[in-house]
């Protein structure tokens, strides 16, 4: 009957016109940079003022706060250091929980990066504890986030005390892990830094909260397994020398010489390097556990006087 | 194939579209409360320190956006499911012309509406713009990144206009086969999806299983992408709109609309008026 | 060449939305309308003549059979501008006025300038529209509203004119001038196909007819081939009457008493009415009238109906290839 248009030549036309967009799009894209900036979506910058606009679709606006967070931290990591700028990752993080006070992934992600030292991450411990704190007073029995302040002040501010301040408040919430008690005795013990960390990150491992989180703390167990060895490698280089070994020091030199089986490697197949004359120890070029944290000088108990 | 397309029936049919919303109060209810929040924002702007001739120009070019999609929106649904519901179609159609004809004849019809609305919004922002530009003193006036009347307006409301007329086809698109209600909801959705674009073309550096990257890339290009059209802080901020730019942009509109009309046109002419 | 033809034309409606069932609106439809006819499309309500106009006019699109007008087929243009078109309780565009909207109509057939003003002034002469023609049409009443209607028909000089139970809502004064109006254009020459379900107007109109019920087409032709001139009976009334004239008196079939002493007799076709009279009053009463009833239209039409009563219309079968009576 005509009158109806016929179906495989107009769908025929319609692809093509949708290609021929595509097209179009793609030179734009390609020509000018449209990835809105996040600045624009910083345009309120008060976490009331934007729950106000928001209306009832607040927990939404956070989601796109916390969306656009992930990505301004996404885009970082792919950027090269001199580029990189983490400037905006608080202030989005700071929207999408003053939107949704309750928004857990924000606090506990939010922290853990936050906290990263630099060059990888903004080295802003402090902003974390305020995140923190802020999520502390929505939800005031929230023991993990305590448990995430006493890890900032542990990793990254180097403040053992404090840090056993908060797990040893943490441990007193009801229903909080039970590794919280034997972390905040540990991390006041001496030598207990490495073993409180890796209780800690064995603990976030295990909880399964979120595969980011998993994925970081797996990461940092591996980074301690590397000091372990590292500080073992450290010895044998030094029994190696202290008998009288060859400079300088090789990894094969010291295989040779049955000191190592093999051709020692960090836990991401990165062999470590070694000094030839000073026999240091330190992570191969471009290991992916790189840079290892930052250790405080280990805490030296004097006997008590007078015994 | 009766694909051929008089370029007067389709004239005739979009001057009457023309001609009833000049005679819809309604409409001019939408265009009168735009021009009130243009002329209101030379209050609300009084109440932020500096800033002012921002806040006006973001605020108007956003009142002029926001309620041309109104109009866009629910008259480009009306335009189809009108003449069905109320069978004035009927008598139409036995007339010497194709359903692809009246179709296009619709969009062209609402684009035309449009066009004079957002020039009448835009010259009462410009108006507005002036008046404050003029009371304003040169010495505060010189701090601003871009003067009160800038004559980029033109094309920022130009790119706002195409972005209507994108909305418009989506509009006209759902209700050839869906009842009104559905198509206004299926069409808010493809616009508020289409101004997250952005996001979905950036899944890939959140997301870590690759099928889905792929998937969200594909979305990017199938969906509207709408926000380019949006240039309001370039315009503000006195940043350069390339005219390849504009070029670009009015280009993918232009051919993602007739794609949907084609699809429009196709779902028409096969449908039964019961 | 007809004017209008179909051959084996039929519709199926799915209806409802979980398991959709075929609902059979038309069942094969062949029918043929030569040019200059008046022809009556009769049916009850539901019987598929608005589907029939609609198949036509290609607002619908049919399931099986083809059909063309004046030769052409459905949605062709060119046939387009020799067609008019009214539907059922039309409604056109509220915000125009009666002039406006016989502009942009006559503006689609290509009419323009000043000869299509004096082409629209015309018709709304024609159809009795004088300075309410300026008012918008949402101020008009239902039977201004079909004389517009019938104004945007004709605005082209149609050849074929289809119209959908023209005089539905339309007062006495209304229906006379359409009739009048249809017989005037069957006089121009022009082809009328109408659809009604009013059997008074189709006897004093129509050339020839065509009777559908439940989607089946029951018969067509011409009034005379369809009703037979055969005499049914008499029907006699009498009054001032001392008792009721005897149903058992030969030749009668059946006495009804209209008021005191007045009686309708029903007499056999064969008796003599006279003899009959002077038989039943010998005692008394006068006659009034003595009236010859043949087969009308009505009983012919309801005899059709009957026999389609027993269609079923959700039934699976494809569409009759020929179907319905061709006397």
């Amino acid at each position: 009957m005509s009158g109806q248009l016929r179906t495989v030549p107009v769908l025929l036309a319609a692809t093509a016109l949708l290609g021929a967009a595509v097209t179009a799009q793609v030179q734009r894209d390609r020509r000018f940079a449209t990835d809105q900036p996040a600045e624009q979506v910083l345009y309120v910058q008060s976490p009331d003022v934007a729950r106000r606009l928001a209306l009832s679709y607040d927990v939404l606006a956070a989601d796109v706060y916390w969306i656009r967070a992930l990505q301004e931290f996404g885009k970082a990591r792919k950027a090269t250091p001199q580029d990189r700028n983490h400037a905006l990752l608080y202030p989005l993080l700071d929207m999408a929980t003053g939107l949704d006070p309750y928004y857990n992934i924000a606090y506990r992600f939010g922290a853990i990066f936050l906290s990263e030292a630099k060059p990888a991450g903004p080295g802003r411990p402090d902003l974390a504890e305020k995140l923190l704190l802020k999520g502390l007073a929505a939800r005031p029995d929230k023991w993990e986030y305590m448990q995430d302040i006493g890890f900032v002040h542990f990793w990254a501010m180097q403040d053992t005390k404090g840090a056993a301040e908060w797990f040893e408040r943490g441990s007193r919430v009801p229903g909080a892990a039970w590794f919280l008690k034997p972390l905040a005795a540990t991390t006041l013990a001496q030598g207990g830094h490495r073993s409180a960390s890796r209780t800690i990150f064995r603990a976030l491992v295990e909880s399964g909260e979120n595969d980011w989180i998993r994925k970081d703390a797996a990461r940092r167990l591996r980074q301690l397994d590397a000091m372990d060895a590292m500080d073992e490698l450290r010895r044998i280089v030094e029994t190696y020398r202290a008998r009288g070994g060859a400079t300088p020091v090789t990894w094969q030199g010291l295989v040779r010489a049955r000191y190592l089986r093999n051709i020692p490697a960090d836990p991401d197949g990165f062999v470590y390097e070694l000094g030839p004359w000073s026999g240091d120890v330190s992570l191969g070029e471009g290991s992916t556990l790189a840079p290892l944290p930052k250790e405080p000088p280990p805490r030296v108990v004097l006997p008590a006087a007078g015994r | 194939m009766s694909a051929m397309v008089s370029v007067p029936t389709v004239a005739r049919i979009a001057a009457n579209v023309f001609k009833e919303s000049v005679r819809d109060k309604v409409l001019y209810s939408i265009v009168l409360f735009a021009m009130l929040v243009i002329a209101a924002s030379l209050l609300l702007s009084q109440l932020t320190a500096g800033q002012e001739v921002k806040i006006i120009k973001d605020l108007g070019l956003s009142a002029i956006s926001l309620f041309g999609h109104f109009i866009a929106i629910f008259i480009g649904i009306g335009l189809v499911s009108k003449e069905v519901e109320r069978r004035s179609i009927y008598a139409l159609l036995a007339k010497p012309m194709s359903r692809t004809e009246l179709l296009i004849g619709k969009f062209f019809g609402l684009l035309s509406t449009l066009t004079v609305n957002v020039t009448v919004m835009t010259v009462a922002l410009v108006v507005v713009l002036a008046v404050y530009g003029a009371l304003t003193p040169p010495d505060l006036a010189k701090a601003w990144e871009a003067p009160a009347t800038d004559p980029r307006i033109v094309v920022a409301a130009f790119l706002i206009l195409a972005e209507l007329a994108v909305v418009t086809a989506i509009a006209i698109f759902f209700s050839t086969f869906t009842s009104p209600v559905l198509a206004a909801a299926f069409t808010f959705g493809l616009v508020i999806v289409g101004q997250f674009g952005a996001d979905l073309k950036n899944f890939e550096q959140v997301v870590e299983s690759a099928p889905v990257a792929w998937i969200a890339r594909g979305l990017y290009y199938l969906l509207p992408n709408l926000a380019p059209f949006d240039v309001k802080s370039q315009f503000v901020h006195a940043q350069p709109i390339a005219p390849s730019y504009v070029a670009l942009t009015v280009g993918y509109g232009a051919l993602y609309v007739s794609a949907l009309l084609s699809l429009a046109a196709l779902l028409f002419s096969r449908r039964d008026f019961k | 060449m007809s004017a209008i033809e179909t051959h084996a034309l039929a519709k199926d409606y799915k209806v409802g939305f979980w398991r959709p069932r075929p609902y059979r609106a038309l069942d094969g439809l062949t029918l043929s309308v030569e040019p200059g006819e008046v022809f009556g499309f009769l049916g009850p309500n539901g019987a598929g003549k608005t589907t029939t106009l609609k198949l036509l006019m290609q607002l619908v699109y049919p399931t099986s059979g083809t059909a063309s007008i004046l030769g052409r087929p459905l949605g062709d243009l060119e046939m387009k501008r020799r067609i008019g078109f009214l539907p059922e309780n039309p409604y056109f565009y509220d915000y125009l006025t009666a002039e406006e909207l016989l502009t942009y109509f006559a503006g689609l057939f290509g009419y323009k300038g000043e000869d299509r003003a004096k082409r629209v002034g015309r018709l709304l002469d024609e159809v009795g529209l004088g300075a309410e023609r300026r008012l918008q049409l949402r101020k008009f009443s239902k039977g201004m509203i079909q004389r517009v209607g019938l104004a945007q028909t004709l605005i082209n000089d149609p050849e074929v004119i289809f119209l959908d139970e023209p005089m539905s809502g339309l007062d006495p004064l209304g229906r006379r001038d359409v009739r009048a109006l249809i017989l005037r254009l069957r006089d121009e020459g022009r082809t009328v196909f109408f659809s009604s379900h009013i059997l008074s107007d189709a006897e004093s109109l129509c050339s020839r007819i065509a009777i559908v019920a439940k989607g089946r087409l029951m018969s067509t032709g011409t009034l005379s081939d369809l009703i037979t001139a055969q005499l049914k009976g008499w029907e006699i009334t009498l009054e001032n009457m001392p008792q009721a004239p005897p149903e058992s008196h030969a030749g009668v079939r059946g006495v009804t008493a209209i008021a005191a002493g007045r009686y309708a007799v029903d007499a056999l076709p064969a008796s003599d009415p006279l003899r009959l009279v002077r038989e039943l009053t010998a005692n008394g009463g006068r006659l009034v009238s003595i009236v010859q009833v043949h087969d009308t239209l009505e009983d012919l039409f309801v005899r059709q109906v009957d026999q389609a009563s027993g269609t079923d219309r959700f039934a699976q079968v494809p569409p009759a290839a020929a179907a319905g009576g061709t006397r």
